[in-house]
């Protein structure tokens, strides 16, 4: 059943005000949102079904349901997978090896994952325009303390568990060894195949040569 | 017997001469709470109507845009962002207060440069042949006396390729929808008009001018019948809403 483009349009009306109070309050984010004003990006979400199309600007985003005209790059994959390229560290790894296929030119989209991606919000302007300078500034300290140790703490949890499932409980290798694994893995899958194709040229020889 | 045409004016039959100046009544009554009263009425989503309109509508940088029956300047404010400083956009209203009230509250936004203000009857069009990628109208062309003329002006002054974008108020899909609507229309917005403008036969007008509209497939094919090429539309809200769009061959 088709969406009433009211629900569609209203939503990503929603979606596109949140994005953009979160650039506002990300002044160093908008020269990066400038060098892309002419790109279209096309987002086509399979699971569930959505079409979304951002026009990046130095005011914003603008988000669309509908463009007619040319797009600079098209990706098509499930919601999960656009969470992954969203939230990924290395986004070239992650669309060449994630589940999104991907049409037109990469290179502006890696620049809008990276904008996106390094979003630093300064919350002091909004909290000292609402709570006075004292009260703000000091509220606004302690945000930036707390995000401050809660990124440390997150980064630091992260390394740990990454070194004791790696090298004290060898649960599973590090990440160079089992990339090199699976491009061993690729490279014997294609040795396969050409093997394959060997055998099966010299079988259709053997058969005509007996007949 | 009167040998004088007659058209509606709501489910009144009036002289065709004088519907125009019925409805400028109309409009002058309701020009300085237009606003107001339409985020009221319709709890916001005219909002989300105007801007599925200008997704639809393709405009781009550059672009020339006329806006007619603009009111209040929704629709022209977000298409001048778009066409940017080398672009064109036209807002034109028949009523010279909504047109002040629009021009004002474009200009107090800051809004100048790529905007016009134009005094213009949609049926006669003061405009050149061929001189817009774009054409609106939201929720003016059922005040139009004659559709027919106003839909075959709008073709003239639209460029080969430009499009028609006629928002307008419609007949609902549902059976339900339709009962719970006519009952908001008749007995809500006349005690809200009088409530909020001190004028609730402006709000009746409203209602009834709404059923007297074509509906969605009839204004299709009359835009088809003016010369418009792929014409479709969108049912919004239900069908509460119709967006058509029509592109001039």
């Amino acid at each position: 059943m088709a969406i009433d483009p009211t629900l569609h349009t209203a939503a990503l009306a929603a979606l596109e005000a949140g994005l953009n109070r979160a650039l506002d309050l990300s002044p160093q984010s908008k020269p990066g949102l400038a060098r892309l004003e002419d790109c279209v990006f096309a987002l086509h979400c399979t699971a569930p079904t959505l079409n979304i199309y951002l026009h990046p600007s130095a005011q914003g985003i603008r988000l669309a349901g509908t463009h007619h005209g040319t797009v600079t790059t098209s990706i098509k994959g499930e919601a999960s997978d656009f969470t992954e390229l969203a939230t990924s560290v290395d986004p070239t790894a992650t669309l060449i090896n994630g589940g999104l296929a991907l049409e037109g030119d990469s290179a502006p989209l890696i620049a809008l994952q990276q904008v996106l991606a390094t979003l630093d919000m300064d919350w002091e302007a909004p909290l000292v325009a609402t709570l006075g300078d004292v009260v703000g500034h000091q509220l606004a300290q302690t945000l930036r303390r707390a995000f401050s140790w809660g990124k440390q703490a997150s980064t630091g949890l992260t390394r740990q568990l990454e070194e004791f499932v790696h090298e004290e409980a060898r649960l599973s290798p590090p990440r160079l060894e089992a990339e090199d694994f699976y491009r061993d893995v690729q490279e014997l899958g294609l040795r396969v195949d050409r093997l394959q194709a060997r055998a099966e040229r010299l079988r259709q020889r053997l058969q005509n040569s007996r007949s | 017997m009167s040998d004088k045409e007659t058209t509606h004016f709501g489910y009144k039959e009036v002289d065709k001469d004088a519907k125009a100046g019925m409805v400028a009544d109309v409009f002058h009554s309701v020009a300085a709470r237009y606003d107001l009263m339409n985020d009221l009425m319709s709890g916001g989503i005219h909002r989300i109507w105007k801007r599925f309109t200008i997704e639809i509508s393709g405009v781009r940088k550059n672009n020339a845009v006329l806006d007619i029956a603009g009111g209040t300047g929704d629709l022209a404010a977000r298409f001048a962002e778009l066409v940017g400083p080398e672009g064109r956009v036209v807002l034109a209203d028949i009523n010279d207060s909504m047109l002040q009230v629009g021009r004002d509250k474009l200009l107090d936004q800051g809004r100048q440069g790529n905007i016009e203000f134009v005094q213009a009857d949609a049926q006669f069009l003061p405009f050149p042949d061929d001189s817009f990628d774009c054409v609106t109208i939201a929720f003016g062309l059922r005040n139009v006396t004659d559709i027919n003329l106003a839909l075959g002006s709008m073709l003239r002054v639209l460029k080969p390729g430009g499009r028609l974008l006629v928002l307008e108020f419609s007949k609902p899909q549902s059976a339900l929808l339709s009962k719970a609507y006519d009952t908001y229309s008749f007995r809500v917005l006349p005690v809200m008009g009088r409530l909020v403008t001190n004028d609730s036969e402006s709000y009746q007008y409203l209602a009834e001018s709404i059923r007297k509209h074509p509906d969605q497939a009839t204004l299709q094919s009359m835009m088809e019948d003016a010369g418009f090429c792929q014409c479709e539309y969108h049912n919004m809200t239900g069908g509460v809403v119709a967006l058509h769009r029509g592109v001039k061959a």
